[in-house]
């Protein structure tokens, strides 16, 4: 790390990133699909009348303030973060790719502009011209996906780059192509889901024409993103692919014990969930038909009754299963977030049951449904990001730049001349505890080790190194310092150590006192 | 010990640096007006809604609307000088985010919540006051933190302070005497901006209570300019404050011809309030304030370039490897957006007798 280091505890700074970019990236794909939603229902709303023509502009307004607010604002969330956890890292992709990001801002400027005009001056507008900024809006957002998807995709496989240094070289990239078909996948399934929730309750006569395109919209959605997520994993290096199918198989563990504990576990939760929303719902005034529950959960009830009766001593033992599977005990943490992003992919059957349950029987389908769809495909879609950016370690840019900020052709010369010789914030802070052999060994940990690990709370290292006396810890450190994978066998999970071996000892010793050893 | 500047990216940029300033300061100056707008609007509206007079409730309650959308477009707006931004200077602003992280981050919830209450301001006949009140105090909340983190950037000296002083990014505990001033100089600005288009507005629907009080705020918000503008010019370190207050140098010129602008703004203003419902008069100090307020803002990043020059920082001296296609690619871009916009505009404005705003 090139700049001061900001070691948030507990946490890890990682994880701010992690928060503000779910929550950006799926509004951001969410908006992508709606602009297509609303530009077909555009299109169709000459045979709607009045009414539709109103709803229209309502959902045209309640687009700009998700988009608007929630959107744009965790957009510069998303700019502030990275700049905060990893400055080194933002300044260097932001010297290779500002005219990329420059070209999506015209896009996004674009389409802030046109849903402005849409959302405020809809009656000014002839229907053709409505129909126009409906598409055109849907255009520029698409069109910034496909711009920050050569970005994104370019921190995972970099092509040509890190010889040529051009930018359309990484731009163009192995997984651009596959990234760019799912993510238009995904957008088509989050704006059609983001349809069913706004159209559930609405008038019949305007109920059908809305659900129908936002049902296909979730059905092609998931179509696209399945085979293009096939498309995605055969783009990958061989050695990536071998990884990730490990880190899976490790994940999944005893997968039939799993299932039978999730089906019960799911099931109550959404007995559970139904019946507390709803009741809270009621008491604040909205209608959900008290009568329709009460049944629905007794019904619920009563076959989860007859399934514990039925299977009795065997269901405890799954949930008790269910329970130490989701504890992992014994596993390491990344295989914890596989579980989770494993389980998030599953979720995906929600959505497709919802939209293949809608197209069949429209008049099922309720909001409450449709908007916990929403949620789990955002969950789900957050599984296949959280996987891919796993996929990218231990680097923040594939064979350029590794997670701590420090570039590859950086750790020949910090092996050699010293990490604090050659890096002032890091001079800053021993200075700053007074230069002693501890001081220096925690400015080399934060320097080095806070991207991805936390003292005492997330990927913990004084748990990991609980165990380690302190010569192990410095041994542990100097092997790290290793650049022969024979000899490493953590290079392709963590970066090697950049500092000499002396300094690898004031690490390791600073590893050892987190332990008061 | 020298002072702990990190070492610079070795990429080069893909065009001339000028290139990417001329792009920062007119991205920057289209920002800042709409900033002023938005933030200035909400200050002035909130305001006239919370004294409740009965000639004000009518066309506060027909601008509140524009308030939301005039946030859109500052945030967007916003996002190209923030990045033409962290390529120029983002060792100097990377550095001092870090150093007061977690209040940095607060940016955000501040924003977002701001904005969520701007958009409560109103809604159907009612007109919520505090709302707008509060969503304009936690939208200056931003307006703090932007002037905190610039003004530390500019400050290497007092970067090392900070970062043992908050060591997990805590809060800001070392402040540059030029912090306030600053502040308070932006926000009598957004106010100023804010009247000044109130006027233009009330002149425009032949309003003469809009226009008697846009004209008020923007007077006497650039009068008490003198005031904090004066105690910025005082907080800035020797040379500098040398520089400006010397018209022959570029900065000093540029400083004193936008002071010159915005006190002639003014009286011409206060000349105009007694003036009839119409755009008459208001003119002179629309062009004046305008030209005031865009010399300030090009002034504000000429102060950043001296105080940067004087660390051995110059901008315009990074390498380049120029990248033709993607520049041509983004014109294209700008022009295509332009014109959907324009032709957008002009459909809106052909019908603009069915409905008015």
């Amino acid at each position: 790390m090139n700049h001061p280091v900001w070691d948030l505890p507990g946490l890890g700074s990682g994880w701010i990133i992690g928060i503000i970019s779910i929550i950006h990236v799926s509004i951001a794909h969410l908006v992508v699909g709606v602009g297509a939603w609303l530009a077909v229902m555009e299109s169709r709303s000459r045979e709607g009348g009045p009414d539709m023509a109103l709803w229209i502009q309502g959902r045209a307004k309640a687009l700009l303030w998700l988009s608007g607010i929630f959107g744009a604002g965790t957009g510069v969330g998303i700019w502030l973060s990275i700049g905060l956890v990893n400055p080194t890292a933002t300044q260097h992709l932001i010297r290779a790719f500002v005219m990329a990001w420059a070209i999506e801002w015209a896009l996004f400027a674009g389409e802030m502009a046109t849903l402005v005009g849409l959302a405020y001056f809809y009656h000014r507008l002839k229907p053709n011209q409505r129909a126009v900024l409906a598409w055109s809006y849907a255009l520029c957002a698409w069109l910034s996906l496909v711009v920050i998807n050569g970005i994104i995709t370019f921190m995972l496989t970099p092509g040509t780059w890190p010889t040529t240094h051009r930018m359309w070289d990484g731009f163009w990239n192995a997984t651009y192509l596959p990234s760019l078909l799912l993510r238009t996948g995904i957008a088509l399934v989050l704006g059609g889901l983001w349809g069913l929730a706004v159209s559930a309750k609405i008038p019949s006569t305007l109920r059908d024409r809305a659900l129908r395109p936002a049902s296909l919209f979730v059905l092609a959605g998931l179509v696209v993103a399945a085979f293009s997520a096939w498309f995605y994993f055969h783009e990958l290096s061989s050695a990536t692919q071998v990884a990730l199918v490990d880190a899976l198989k490790l994940a999944m563990g005893d997968f039939r014990g799993f299932l039978i504990g999730l089906g019960m576990v799911l099931g109550l939760a959404v007995v559970a969930f139904w019946g507390v929303m709803s009741l809270a719902l009621g008491a604040l005034g909205w209608s959900v038909g008290i009568r329709k529950l009460a049944v629905v959960l007794g019904l619920m009830g009563l076959l989860f009754a007859a399934l514990i009766y039925a299977f009795g001593g065997e269901a405890w033992r799954a949930l008790q299963h269910f329970g130490a599977w989701l504890k992992g005990a014994g596993i390491p943490g990344l295989t914890h977030g596989f579980r989770w992003a494993l389980m998030g992919l599953g979720a995906f059957l929600v959505p497709a049951g919802v939209a293949l349950g809608t197209l069949l029987w429209p008049r099922f389908l309720t909001r409450f449904m449709a908007t916990v769809a929403l949620l789990l495909a955002c969950w789900g879609f957050g599984g296949f990001e959280w996987i891919r950016e796993v996929a990218r370690k231990p680097y923040v840019i594939r064979e350029v730049m590794y997670a701590n900020g420090i570039r590859k052709d950086q750790v020949e010369a910090y092996q050699k001349g010293g990490f604090l010789a050659q890096n002032v914030w890091a001079r800053t802070f021993a200075a700053s505890k007074g230069d002693t052999d501890l001081a220096k060994g925690e400015a080399l940990f934060r320097a080095q080790c806070l991207a991805c690990h936390t003292r005492d709370g997330y990927r913990s290292l004084k748990r990991s190194t609980a165990k380690f006396a302190q010569e192990d810890a410095i041994a542990f450190v100097q092997l790290l310092r290793e650049l022969d994978p024979e000899m490493n066998p953590y290079l392709d999970k963590m970066p090697p150590f950049a500092g000499t071996d002396e300094e690898a000892a004031l690490a390791g010793k600073y590893l050892a006192s987190l332990n008061g050893k | 010990m020298p002072l702990p500047l990190p070492v610079p990216d070795p990429l080069p940029l893909p065009l001339p640096p000028g290139l990417f300033k001329a792009l920062l300061v007119v991205t920057g100056m289209l920002h800042l007006l709409a900033v002023n707008l938005a933030v200035g609007g909400a200050l002035v509206l909130s305001v006239h809604a919370l004294r409740g007079r009965s000639s004000d409730r009518e066309w506060v309650a027909r601008l509140v609307p524009l308030l939301p959308p005039a946030i859109t477009f500052a945030i967007t707006l916003g996002v190209a000088p923030l990045l033409f931004l962290q390529l120029l200077y983002g060792d100097f602003f990377y550095t001092a985010s870090v150093l007061m992280a977690a209040p940095w981050l607060a940016f955000i919830a501040l924003l977002m919540l701001g904005y969520a209450l701007v958009y409560r301001f109103v809604k159907g006949a009612s007109i919520r006051g505090r709302s707008g009140l509060m969503g304009m105090l936690l939208l200056l909340g931003v307006g703090f933190l932007w002037v905190s983190v610039t003004t530390l950037s500019l400050r290497p000296d007092l970067w090392a302070a900070q970062a043992a002083a908050a060591p997990h990014g805590g809060w800001i505990r070392v402040v540059d005497a030029s912090l306030w001033p600053r502040f308070l100089h932006m926000v009598t600005g957004f106010a100023a901006v804010a009247g000044l288009l109130l006027a233009l507005w009330g002149g425009w629907r032949g309003h003469g209570e809009a226009r008697r009080a846009g004209l008020h705020w923007f007077a006497w918000a650039t009068l008490s300019q003198l005031l904090w503008g004066g105690w910025l010019l005082m907080a800035q370190p020797r040379p500098l404050m040398k520089r400006l207050m010397h018209i022959e140098t570029m900065e000093g010129f540029t400083l004193w011809i936008s002071v010159a602008a915005g006190l002639a703004a003014a009286h011409f203003a206060l000349k105009a309030r007694k003036g009839e419902a119409s755009l008459k008069g208001l003119w002179l100090p629309f062009a004046l304030g305008l030209l005031s307020v865009l010399g300030m803002i090009w002034n504000r990043d000429q102060l950043r370039d001296m105080a940067l020059e004087a660390l051995g920082f110059r901008s315009c001296a990074l390498p380049h490897a120029t990248d033709g296609l993607s520049f041509v690619i983004f014109l294209i871009t700008v022009a295509a957006v332009a014109l959907l916009i324009g032709v957008m505009v002009r459909w809106i404005r052909s019908h603009a007798n069915e409905v008015a705003p």
